[in-house]
């Protein structure tokens, strides 16, 4: 076989791989949004009724049902499922049944803020992982053994009780910021090391793990054979392979970053997605959560086939040939 | 590879609920030197100054009609906007927006004055035909465009009529008493026009929503935060307020801290003025602080027990006064709460107009609850539980999902009662489920625990029987011929010196047949307060008023 023929095989394989990738993105999302309608529900209730039948509001049942009607909750599942659908394909994400607004506005609302603390945390995580990795390789060892144990330690410590500590000693006492500001720059500083602490925990367990596992590997021998210090072999030659899992662990801390913030933007008083998904959920406002978990599908998605095309360019072993059974291994 | 951890992070999320709690006693005790500096009270107002109050949420909608009456929309409410009466703490109704008012004979029909000036803070005017507006959207709402009737607004409107700029008439089917005091109500709020046209995707938007009061929206951010600023030209305040003019203070900010401990902590250390909801377990210590805590009543039912008469063993009326007088209505104040709870004296709080005070009939005795559980012919088995006929002397209690302390009173009382003979059951049903499975005169549902704040005692006459759409809190119907002529007598009464008697007369009847047992008298907001800030008002539904308040520095 020619190289040429060779190479347009690949891209035709490469085409079709993209195709079915892309495919089941969009079933991905469409499945999230479908069965999060099913989910909400099966629960009881609806979130019109629910508010009304507050006994401090006085509404008889036949008011009630009168407004239920207005949002058509009085329409047969199947029905609003249609109608949600039908919607949502033409990118029209509805209106919000709790506070009247439109689903788009209420995500721009907080989209910013929780993009800024999940950045802001996985750089804090980025930063405190590898220090750690370096410190337990570079450091002499009655230092660099308890260093790890560091991962467990901070993987064991509840981030709430990280953030309230951190609220109390560097807001209350010394006056760092101020927690009704809670998007300034020092505010979503202490946010994201409340929320980067937990996650750099598990980029460096990875981290340090193939570390050692690259140390005990031929060429770094040779290289320490060749008097190469410590410190150099572990930014010429260690770092660069060690890094490659970790690719991978940050594309599944990404959707963590996102989904799990809201501990920590309850506690900070941050008003992020974690925030509008506890205050919809409490009331069951299906438009909103429907929204929020397709979005979280998208950036899922994205993310992975983000991860899976970086991966080859940082490990030339790694191609995308025409075997699908191979790209799956790449992407697992 | 590690695997993502999010059902360690769920459990994570409701330890975080109880360790709160923990790390508020320990936040408490680092901060006391900081929140030592007592500032004492008095001094001239002020003026300027930003206030900042930490709110557990801001609600769900704010299009006014849906939103005027929740306890926490209801604060940026009665900011923004005037009413057409004030009613204070006591349930005293003075002029505002109206500056005087006439019923005519049988109170079906009143006329209101409107005050010269009043604008709307785009300039249009607060006249006669916006207030008809008001009316007709406060009494009818319009469903079909998403907005809410005010629940609360007397069913017996007919319609209202603007005779000139300042002069509204309005006419009812049948006597309506209750109907100036309810326009001091938190839904009676006064919006513009343009803005009740409006649909409700509009006013959805705070911003778009446009009121008479002393501050206007300078900038929100849904779930977050309303800030809110004086208007320069405000000037006409209710007298009853003993202030002219615009507001003291500049800025007025709503903020949501979801955590209760740090909202307490952020007013300690002096990052806020106000923590509205402080849990009732910090008030002491904050208290001793020196700092203030607000915990004002607001007119409406006492918290206390709806007796269902059709449903065994209440049935029997001596049961009912067995329960009436076994109850230790003391040990629940010394136990549940603090010094800012009041003994009922009634089954209406003691500020409202034309509540008497009937603690005689409330006093704890356990020995004539047993002697009329004998008389009923209950007698005490070896477990100690009262029987008859086979039957077990039990029933269950439904805490009010509404009201924090509930679950922990109603323990307390099946305490109380198991010393009786009664068994009592505990079931606890979340907001959702207790909406569907609990409500009045329903067969498996023994007592209803009724926490309702209202403005006028006549709403009182719609929920005792099942005459013209009542409530029939008790399910006695209309099978007591006394209760339905003292009902009806309520509502139907033309001036308040004809009602007090029957009034008086009522709440004696339904505490002595015990048809509601009441527990305690309710203060269902509470606010926690930096000593700077002086000169709050609290109106009869227990919202505090930032408008008479300045910041001692």
């Amino acid at each position: 076989m020619s190289s040429t023929t060779n190479r347009s095989a690949a891209r035709r394989a490469y085409g079709r791989y993209a195709v079915r990738r892309l495919a089941q993105a969009v079933a991905v999302v469409l499945l999230a949004y479908v069965f999060t309608f099913l989910v909400i529900s099966v629960l009881p209730g609806d979130p019109v009724s629910n508010v009304l039948r507050d006994p401090q509001n006085n509404f008889s049942e036949q008011e009630i049902a009168r407004i239920v009607a207005y949002y058509g909750l009085d329409q047969p599942i199947w029905v609003q499922l249609v109608e949600a659908l039908s919607r949502f394909v033409v990118g029209d994400l509805g209106v919000s049944l709790r506070s009247n607004l439109p689903v788009s506005g209420l995500l721009a609302d907080v989209l910013p803020s929780t993009l800024r603390l999940a950045g802001a945390a996985l750089a804090v995580a980025l930063v405190l992982a590898f220090a750690i990795a370096f410190g337990v390789r570079n450091l002499p060892a009655p230092l660099a053994r308890p260093l790890r144990a560091f991962p467990s330690l901070f993987l064991s410590v509840p981030n709430f009780l990280i953030g309230l500590v951190l609220i109390q000693w560097f807001s209350f006492q010394l006056g760092l910021f101020l927690v009704i500001d809670a998007e300034s720059l020092l505010a979503t500083f202490f946010a994201a090391v409340a929320l980067g602490i937990p996650v750099s925990a598990q980029i460096a367990e990875v981290l340090i793990a193939n570390l050692d596992h690259e140390a005990r590997q031929e060429y770094a021998a040779v290289a320490r054979s060749r008097g190469l210090g410590r410190a150099r072999l572990f930014t010429a030659h260690l770092l660069k392979p060690s890094s490659l899992p970790v690719v991978t662990v940050v594309a599944l801390t990404v959707g963590e970053l996102l989904g799990g913030s809201l501990i920590t933007e309850t506690i900070f008083g941050r008003n992020g997605v974690g925030n509008l998904v506890q205050r919809s959920v409490a009331t069951q406002d299906l438009p909103v959560l429907q929204a929020v978990v397709a979005l979280a599908a998208v950036v899922f998605v994205v993310v992975n086939l983000v991860a899976d095309l970086v991966y080859p360019l940082l490990d030339p072993r790694v191609r995308l040939d025409a075997s699908p059974a191979r790209t799956k291994e790449v992407s697992a | 590879m590690t695997i993502p951890r999010s059902p360690r992070r769920l459990r994570a999320g409701r330890a975080a609920t109880a360790t709160a709690g923990l790390l508020a006693t320990l936040m408490v005790a680092a901060g006391c030197s900081a929140g030592g500096t007592q500032s004492q009270a008095g001094g001239e107002p002020q003026e300027g100054g930003d206030l900042v109050f930490l709110i557990d949420s801001l609600g769900p909608t704010w299009v006014p009609n849906n939103s005027s009456i929740s306890s926490f929309q209801g604060h940026i409410w009665g900011h923004l906007t005037d009413k057409l009466v004030y009613v204070d703490e006591n349930g005293t109704v003075s002029p505002w927006v109206a500056e005087s008012w006439d019923q005519n004979e049988d109170a079906t029909q009143f006329t209101l004055k409107l005050k010269d000036g009043v604008t709307f803070s785009d300039g249009s005017p607060v006249d006669a035909a916006a207030v008809v507006a008001n009316l007709d959207i406060w009494a009818r709402g319009d469903v079909e465009r998403g907005i809410n009737p005010i629940g609360l607004f007397p069913k017996t409107y007919v319609s209202a009529e603007a005779l000139d700029d300042l002069t509204v008439q309005v006419d009812f089917v049948a006597p309506t008493l209750g109907f100036i005091p309810t326009l001091g109500y938190h839904g009676s709020i006064l919006i513009s026009p343009e803005t009740l046209a409006a649909p409700a995707e509009e006013q959805a938007d705070l911003a778009n929503d446009i009121g008479s009061g002393p501050f206007v929206v300078e900038s929100w951010t849904e779930g977050d935060e309303v800030v809110l600023k004086k208007r320069d030209d405000y000037d006409w305040a209710p007298e009853a307020l003993d202030h002219d003019g615009p507001a003291y203070l500049d800025t007025l900010t709503y903020k949501v801290v979801a955590e209760p401990s740090v909202r307490t902590a952020a007013v300690q250390s002096g990052q806020a003025q106000v923590a509205y909801n402080p849990s009732p377990q910090e008030l002491e210590f904050y208290g001793e602080q020196g700092f203030t805590v607000a915990a004002p009543r607001y007119l409406g039912f006492v918290n206390g027990y709806a007796i269902n008469t059709q449903v065994a063993p209440f049935d029997d009326v001596r049961v009912r006064q067995a329960l009436q007088v076994g109850i230790d209505r003391d040990e629940i104040l010394s136990t549940v709460y603090t010094d800012d709870w009041l003994p009922a004296a009634s089954f209406i709080q003691s500020n409202v107009p034309g509540a008497t005070d009937h603690s005689d009939a409330l006093v704890h005795d356990p020995e004539a609850a047993a002697a009329l559980l004998d008389e009923a012919g209950w007698v005490e088995g070896s477990d100690g539980v009262r029987t008859k006929d086979g039957q077990r002397l039990s029933f269950t209690l439904h805490p009010n999902p509404y009201l924090a302390t509930s679950q922990a009173v109603d323990e307390l009382v099946a305490q109380q009662l198991a010393e009786l003979g009664f068994d009592v059951d505990i079931q606890a049903y979340d907001v959702i489920t207790f909406g569907e499975r609990v409500s009045f005169a329903n067969p498996s549902i023994p007592t209803y625990e009724v926490t309702r704040s209202f403005i006028d005692a006549g709403t009182v006459a719609g929920v005792l029987t099942d005459a013209e759409n009542g409530e029939n809190w008790f399910n006695v119907g209309q099978s007591d011929p006394t209760l339905t002529e003292l009902a009806q007598d309520v509502a139907t009464a033309t001036t308040t010196e004809e009602r007090d008697p029957v009034l008086d007369e009522l709440q004696g009847y339904v505490l002595d047949r015990a048809y509601f047992v009441p527990l305690t008298q309710i203060a269902q907001r509470l606010y926690l307060q930096s000593p700077d800030v002086q000169g709050v008002t609290y109106n009869g539904v227990a919202y505090a008023n930032y408008y008479t308040a300045w910041l001692a520095e």
